[in-house]
């Protein structure tokens, strides 16, 4: 009974229609008895009352903090009363002495949480019961609509060079054999003619006496080749340090895609310093936890990268408790820091040196600035990566983006960015510092030169100066 | 027809003489220490020709360019289960409580990602506003000391908790009663709770000694008003202040707690300020701060006393000596006229000279005043007689077994041979000290301690004033508190947190403990007053301020057969960086300057120039001051006692008399007291006598002090100095002792002088007059300002100025700031022998200038009858008993700065909140800046000190531990850069972000340097200088500010303030 998630494949899903369909026909016949309140109830209105009340303990098809649901008509050992007397008062249920409901107490109150009692009508119940029978069955595979970077296949340029060089190599063989056979010619004419062949020179030799005779030509060749040499170079000096695109491998495949762009989860959920610290953080293993105690098995990866979290921080998804110190059997609730566990060593993708200093609350938090200023299309990428500055470009929906030409994470970038953000003038600080200016003449004169282009700009209160990021 | 004239520079190039011949050969007349590069052998052998060089070169060169192409893969990883109140790159702040049996302080810890990283006062709840010195800001590097103990010890050999409380319980009850612990002075109510469990658990005695005793203080306050305490001094009370040998503002008692008190009445704005008159032999830091001086032998200043008591109190009259008298009859007309705000202090230890004292300040109603014995302190219980008594015990065989709690007597007892050889006949012997030191590598088992940033505990300094101590960390070894350990063998298993909150109920009981709101609360603040005091098993206060009893005549008779005087007389004296030797291994504090002397790294006989010059008993010694001298070494014996020393000459030494400062010579038994407490080599190798043991640094003088009516005191006359013929080279870091004249560097003035012209505009006064340039055809000249070429810089009135103001009369010298600035900005420490080279790369330090006998060029001339060249020289030599001016010194951030405009880069360049920032990444290491700048403090980075092993030993970022400690906000600068003074500016940064998240603009005050937090007088203000309402403006505009070197027009954002000394006369 899996038809709660969404199902990657059509005949698993074909396949697991047909078993539900098997499981109504089944139950149809055999809970006969108390048709009431397993069949009057509506399993759309159902649905919201399990999401706002059920949900917290129960899942249809899996064990949460509480057994599964789905099944339940099959199961229940008790009157119709009793079910709904259990689900809106448990410890009534219980005093009444009903033999089922203690016995079923019994057997799970060492496994699970006591049922707390819910606020629910017996038309609630009832449409609760039509929808653990009947769930909504998602109609075919759902499309997020998300596309991830690895999903567009780059062109791949290296083959085109590898092709070039070929190309070359046998330019030359065809120049250097072309030359050999015209020189034969010319010697079988020598000899037709009754002349001394030509004196035996290598292809070296042959090739100066040509330069020799072309010196003009060659000169200019020369030219061209020296200032391409040259211009090479350069460009590729100025891709020494720059890393866009950079993308390390994980200890964890981790997809934004799909945290982002498919749950819709805010950046700032996991990287929750960013307001308040010079790192926005990389997310503890108990912020996973908040999250993924229920969702324990991913779309794409299944239950192997989720499983490395549990190990991290103790958690047994068995039992859906967390493990304490060696030797401690007790099943914990929320996460112990008495559990030895091996933290995730992540490899680090937005590397600054040590003399930079970069606050991100600085520009988060003061600054205003959206991630995606920076970071680019995140929702886009899998595991974390530099964005390059076209893709940060790109993405028009970002309100106040501000589109930048040099490479991310270099400094010509930093600075860059800095000679076009605004300051934020309402900010009491900066009415301080206008204060000031326009107090004296000096001070409206420079406000005056400042204004000039109707900004102010962070380098024109100090942005580029270096020891804004360099102590 | 050509010139035969002949120039020559010196009389030895006229001669053309051997030595000279060689010297001119050499480029550098010293060892250049790039030998040491090239100085494997064979490399030597090896024939590199120019051609190999270079193809090596471009090899290497092309190789590192591949190799750095490819990034080095960084790990980031993340808590797994995150703290609540730990956010990664946010300092936490936590409140505690500074003490070692010495020092006393309520700090602030500034803790990163859980590390401890930082120690400033707790400005709102700290005692006297949270005033810290050197030792207590740089005692966070013990924390993370690699040779600290990692666990329990039993013979030498690493056991368990379990193994080793079986061995102690197994030791206790065969002592069978005769079990005493030693400790130094404890005043926290809680431990002593426990040490009355284990005392009567084992039918245990407590004793308590003091490193530096003050039992004679306690002693004639037991006589004189019942109450054995040392009193609760109140300087900021003492309007007349008599201090004879006592160095209240470097070490005496809790000097930083004095140090606060009398700074703020150092400051000729204030409704008074107080006179200071100070009788010694050496000249310590107390007594470079005093408005008179009189420089007396130890023994005349014991007389002296007697002589202020006939003045005050009456009697027969003592005479020291015609000056001596003159003074003393002054002091004792002042001391009277202000009645009870009078104070006089003495450092003697003998019971007789401090009954006199207290006759004098009782006589003068100073008692509930200016010092209060009703509410007493609690620091300084120490008992020598005890002491001593159980010193006779142990060798007799008596005691059985012993515990000693966090002191250490093998090292700082004056009979330590008699200690050890006693502690050899104790069964059983248990050290909690940190270390292995000098008495814990003698115990057979060792329990150690936590330090106390992994500890908590409680501390009664006075009153009922509570202070709390907190954990800011877990304990990084496998250490246990010593109360819990104590508890433990008492057969008590409540864990120390608990046992602490139930010292705070009448019954001692779990159920009756503080509500955990009331608890929280005092632990936030670090303090509390509890509603009853506990019990701390001293000080019986009286109601009101008792009667004196003492019968002055018996004393006064006592201290003249006393102090007869006769030879040479030494005074010991414990020195304002190493104290008493606690953190001998602590690289910043023996790196950090003398605030007198400027030596570093070492112990030193003091003793008077002119002494020297002239002759000390017939024996000259060399004693020309300067960086990297050499001086003669001596050895002093007295007492059954002797230390060999070089000699340094300190003006303002009594004439006929030697000093030497306690606390130096830790580990001469090869102990593990950290690598830092030896002496290292040219290439950084610890030093080694003839038997291979490594050299302590300096020596061990507590084995000179002798026992006086069963107190210890540090005076002794006939002491016997010998000089050995040996050379040893001593590193100060400062050449010149004079200002020569120059009256821009320093600007001083008499009180009189001063309130003659307070309301004067600023630059009006005749004693801070604006400077003035000399043009053509006017006699008035005209002030540097209207000589600009620069274009005006935009700081002035527009965005921040941040500028500092540091009023040169409340500075004391004491070098709080340069050790916080060390901290703060991980300077890197550099070790004797660079600074012998003249490379100390302190961002801040302390300049000492000492008064020439005349002030002025032409004044030298006129009374002497001597030449302009001879009266330049004669400039340079410090008074036989100098004036003594302290002025800190770190970059001006000179809004025209000079360096700024030579660096061929731009790596230095002004920002328009007017720092002068230095950008390392940028630098190249020309270091025209440093020969530009006027005040010479840009630091030029030789070494990858964070990395080379000529610094292994002192460097904090060597020591995989001891790096923890580094502030991660500030760089670690690597070899060929400038650095300097940043004027903190990631505080600034800090600050300024924290006002912009809050949309407010910031505050004044909310901002602080590192110096200005530090400083325990509030010397320092810092500030922006644009804040109309700042301190720092105010400071600025008051008429005593003005720039150090106004002629050279740099504009500095540094002001200082002129000092004014209460002293009339002069």
């Amino acid at each position: 009974m899996r038809a709660m998630t969404v199902i990657p494949s059509g005949t698993f899903l074909q396949k697991g229609l047909l078993s539900i369909f098997a499981l109504f026909l089944l139950s149809g016949v055999s809970i006969n008895s108390h048709a009431a309140i397993f069949d009057e109830g509506d399993p759309e209105a159902g649905a919201l009352v399990f999401d706002s009340y059920c949900v917290t303990c129960h899942e249809l098809d899996r064990a949460k903090s509480a057994p599964a649901l789905a099944g339940v008509a099959d199961r229940w050992g008790s009157t119709e009363e009793m079910l709904v007397m259990w689900i809106q008062s448990p410890s009534a249920a219980r005093a009444t002495g009903d033999d089922y409901i203690n016995n079923m107490y019994d057997k799970y109150s060492s496994q699970y949480a006591d049922m707390t009692a819910q606020l629910v009508s017996v038309d609630d119940i009832k449409n609760v019961m039509a929808y653990i029978q009947n769930p909504p069955v998602v109609d075919g595979v759902q499309e997020s609509g998300c596309v991830t970077i690895h999903d567009v296949k780059l062109e791949d340029e290296g083959t085109t060079d590898k092709w070039f060089l070929v190309l070359g190599i046998l330019f030359i063989i065809v120049i250097l054999s072309a030359a050999g056979v015209a020189r034969s010619l010319k010697n079988a004419i020598r000899e037709r003619d009754g002349k001394e062949p030509l004196a035996h020179q290598t292809y070296w030799e042959r090739t100066k006496e040509w330069m020799w005779n072309n010196m003009a030509f060659t000169s200019l060749l020369g030219l061209f080749a020296t200032i391409f040499v040259l211009v090479w170079l350069y460009m590729q000096a100025m891709g020494v340090a720059v890393v866009e695109n950079y993308e390390p491998e994980q200890p964890i495949w981790f997809s934004h895609s799909v945290h982002v762009c498919e749950n819709d989860i805010d950046c700032e959920y996991c990287h929750h310093s960013s307001r308040k610290s010079k790192h926005a953080g990389i997310p503890t293993s108990d912020v996973c936890m908040n999250c993924h105690k229920d969702i324990q098995e991913g779309t794409k990866t299944g239950t192997e990268e989720i499983s490395k979290i549990y190990a991290a921080i103790g958690f047994d998804p068995s039992t859906n408790s967390y493990k304490g110190a060696e030797g401690d059997s007790t099943m914990h609730f929320g996460p112990q820091d008495s559990f030895d566990g091996e933290p995730i060593a992540w490899n680090k993708v937005h590397n600054l040196p040590d003399h930079v200093y970069f606050s991100h609350a600085q520009h988060v938090e003061v600054g205003g600035l959206d991630c995606k200023n920076c970071h680019g299309p995140v929702e886009t990428f899998t595991v974390g990566r530099v964005s390059n500055t076209e893709l940060t470009n790109s993405q028009t929906e970002v309100p106040g983006l501000i589109e930048l030409s040099k490479p991310t994470l270099t400094m010509g970038w930093c600075i860059e960015c800095h000679n076009k953000a605004n300051i934020d003038k309402s900010n009491e600080y900066y009415v301080e510092m206008h204060n000031r200016m326009s107090a004296t003449s000096r001070g409206q004169e420079e406000m005056r030169k400042i204004m000039e282009d109707n900004q102010q700009t962070v380098k024109e209160f100090g942005g580029w100066e270096c020891a804004k990021c360099h102590y | 027809m050509g010139n035969t004239k002949k120039y020559w520079t010196g009389v030895d190039e006229l001669l053309q003489t051997e030595a000279h011949q060689e010297a001119i050969s050499n480029e550098f007349v010293k060892d250049q220490s790039i030998d040491e590069f090239l100085g494997d052998e064979r490399l030597k052998e090896s024939s590199t020709g120019r051609r190999d060089f270079l193809k090596f070169m471009g090899f290497s060169i092309g190789a590192a360019t591949l190799a750095a192409c490819e990034a080095p893969v960084i790990k980031s990883i993340p808590y797994v289960n995150k703290p609540d109140d730990i956010v990664p790159g946010v300092a936490n702040y936590y409140a505690s409580t500074y003490y070692d049996g010495h020092d006393y302080a309520g700090v602030m810890v500034k803790t990163r990602e859980g590390r401890p990283i930082f120690i400033k006062g707790n400005k709102d709840f700290g005692v006297a506003g949270g005033a810290v010195n050197a030792r207590i800001n740089s005692s966070i590097l013990g924390l993370y000391d690699s040779a600290r103990l990692k666990g329990p010890k039993k013979d030498g050999a690493n056991c368990s908790w379990d193994d080793l409380d079986a061995a102690v319980n197994a030791g206790l009850s065969a002592a069978n009663g005769n079990v005493t612990i030693l400790s130094g002075t404890v005043v926290s109510p809680s431990t002593h709770r426990a040490i009355e469990e284990f005392k009567a658990a084992h039918g245990a005695n407590h004793v308590q000694y003091d490193a530096r005793s003050y039992s004679g203080v306690r002693k004639a306050h037991e006589s004189s008003h019942g109450n054995a305490a040392v009193p609760l001094y109140m300087f900021d009370e003492a309007k007349v202040i008599a201090s004879f040998g006592c160095d209240f503002l470097g070490s005496y008692m809790v000097s930083n707690i004095f140090a606060n008190a009398y700074g703020s009445r150092r400051k000729p704005e204030g409704e008074w300020m107080s006179k200071h008159y100070q009788f010694e032999a050496n000249m310590s830091l107390t007594g470079s701060n005093a408005d008179v001086r009189i420089p007396l032998t130890p023994s005349q200043e014991s007389l002296a006393i007697a002589a202020l008591h006939a003045a005050i109190v009456g009697g027969s009259t003592v005479s020291i000596s015609e000056a001596g008298d003159a003074a003393i009859a002054k002091a004792a007309t002042d001391l009277k006229s202000a009645g009870a705000n009078a104070l006089v202090i003495s450092g003697s230890n003998d019971p007789n000279v401090q009954m006199l004292v207290n006759a004098i300040n009782s006589s003068l109603g100073a008692y509930g005043t200016t010092l209060s014995i009703d509410t007493p302190a609690n620091f300084y219980q120490g008992d020598d007689a005890a002491m001593s008594k159980l010193v006779t015990d142990m060798n007799a065989g008596q005691v059985k077994a012993l515990v000693i709690y966090g002191c250490n007597p093998s090292y700082d007892w004056h009979d330590a041979e008699g200690f050890n050889a006693g502690l050899v006949k104790v069964a059983t012997t248990i050290s909690t000290n940190l270390f292995a030191d000098e008495t814990g590598s003698k115990c057979k088992l060792l329990a150690p301690d936590c330090h106390a940033l992994e500890s908590w505990n409680d501390l009664n300094p006075f009153g009922p004033r509570i202070d709390m101590v907190q954990p800011t960390i877990s304990p990084l070894f496998d250490s246990r508190q010593t109360q819990e350990s104590l508890l433990k063998w008492s057969g008590n298993s409540t864990d120390y947190y608990t046992y602490l909150r139930q010292t705070y109920n009448s019954e001692y009981s779990e159920a009756l403990m503080p509500t955990d709101s009331a608890w929280h609360t005092a632990i936030h603040n670090g303090t509390m007053m509890a509603p009853k005091p506990p019990a701390l098993p001293v000080n019986t206060a009286a109601d009101a301020e008792s009667p004196l009893q003492v019968d002055a005549a018996l004393a006064v008779s006592a201290v003249k057969s006393a102090y007869k005087g006769g030879g040479t007389e030494l005074s010991l004296y414990s020195s304002v960086a190493i104290g008493n030797g606690a953190q001998g291994a602590n690289p910043w504090l023996q790196e950090l300057p003398d605030p007198i002397t400027k030596v570093t790294w070492d112990n030193y006989i003091a003793m008077s120039p002119m002494d020297m010059a002239e002759g000390f008993n017939g024996t000259t010694y060399r004693h020309t001051m300067g960086q990297n001298e050499s001086f003669d070494v001596a050895t002093v014996s007295v007492n059954g006692g002797s230390v060999t020393l070089p000699v340094f000459p300190v003006p303002g030494q009594k004439r006929g008399t030697i000093s030497i400062a306690l606390g130096y010579g830790r580990g001469a038994g090869q102990e593990e007291v950290g690598k830092a407490a030896f002496q290292t080599g040219e290439y950084g190798a610890h030093l080694t006598d003839d038997n291979g043991n490594k050299v302590p640094i300096g020596a061990n003088a507590f084995g000179l002090a002798s026992m006086i009516d069963g107190c210890v005191v540090y005076t002794a006359a006939n002491v016997d100095v010998a000089q050995t013929g040996a050379d040893y080279q001593v590193a100060t870091t400062q050449m010149h002792n004079t200002i020569m004249g120059r009256d821009s560097i320093v600007r001083e003035t008499t009180l009189a002088a001063y309130m003659a012209e307070k309301g004067a505009a600023k630059g009006e006064a005749s004693w801070n007059e604006v400077h003035k340039l000399a043009v053509h055809g006017s006699t008035e000249g005209q002030p540097t300002r209207d000589f600009d070429m620069w274009k005006k810089h935009p700081v002035e009135d527009i965005g921040h100025r941040w500028g500092m103001a540091i009023d040169l009369n409340s500075c004391i010298g004491c070098g709080s700031c340069v050790t916080a600035c060390h901290v703060e900005n991980n300077v890197p420490v550099v070790g004797k022998d660079e600074v012998l080279r003249h490379r100390d790369m302190h961002w801040m330090r302390i300049d000492r200038f000492f008064a020439s006998d005349y002030p002025t060029h032409k004044e030298t001339k006129e009374k002497k009858g001597i030449g302009a060249y001879d009266a330049y020289q004669d400039m340079e030599h410090a008074a036989e008993n100098p004036e003594t001016v302290h002025m800190p010194m770190m970059c001006q951030h000179c809004n025209h700065a000079p360096c700024e405009t030579v660096c061929p880069v731009a790596a230095t360049t002004h920002s328009n909140e007017g720092l002068n920032q230095m950008t390392y990444n940028r630098c190249i290491g020309t270091r025209y800046c440093a020969n530009n700048c006027p005040y010479k403090v840009r630091r030029f980075n030789w070494f990858n000190y964070a990395g080379y092993k000529k610094f292994k030993f002192q460097n904090p970022a060597q020591d995989e531990l001891t790096r923890m400690v580094l502030n991660p906000d500030v760089v670690v600068r690597s070899r060929g850069v400038m650095e300097k003074c940043s004027m903190c500016v990631q505080r600034i940064q800090t600050g300024k972000f924290d006002a912009k998240k809050e949309g407010r603009p910031v505050k004044d005050g909310e901002i602080q340097t590192a110096c200005a937090e530090a400083c325990p007088t509030h010397a320092i203000t810092f500030g922006d200088h644009n804040d109309q309402s700042s301190a720092v403006r105010s400071e600025g505009d008051n008429n005593r500010s003005y720039h150090a070197l106004e002629e050279v027009g740099v504009q500095p954002n540094i002001f200082y303030m002129t000092k004014v000394r209460n002293n009339n006369e002069a």
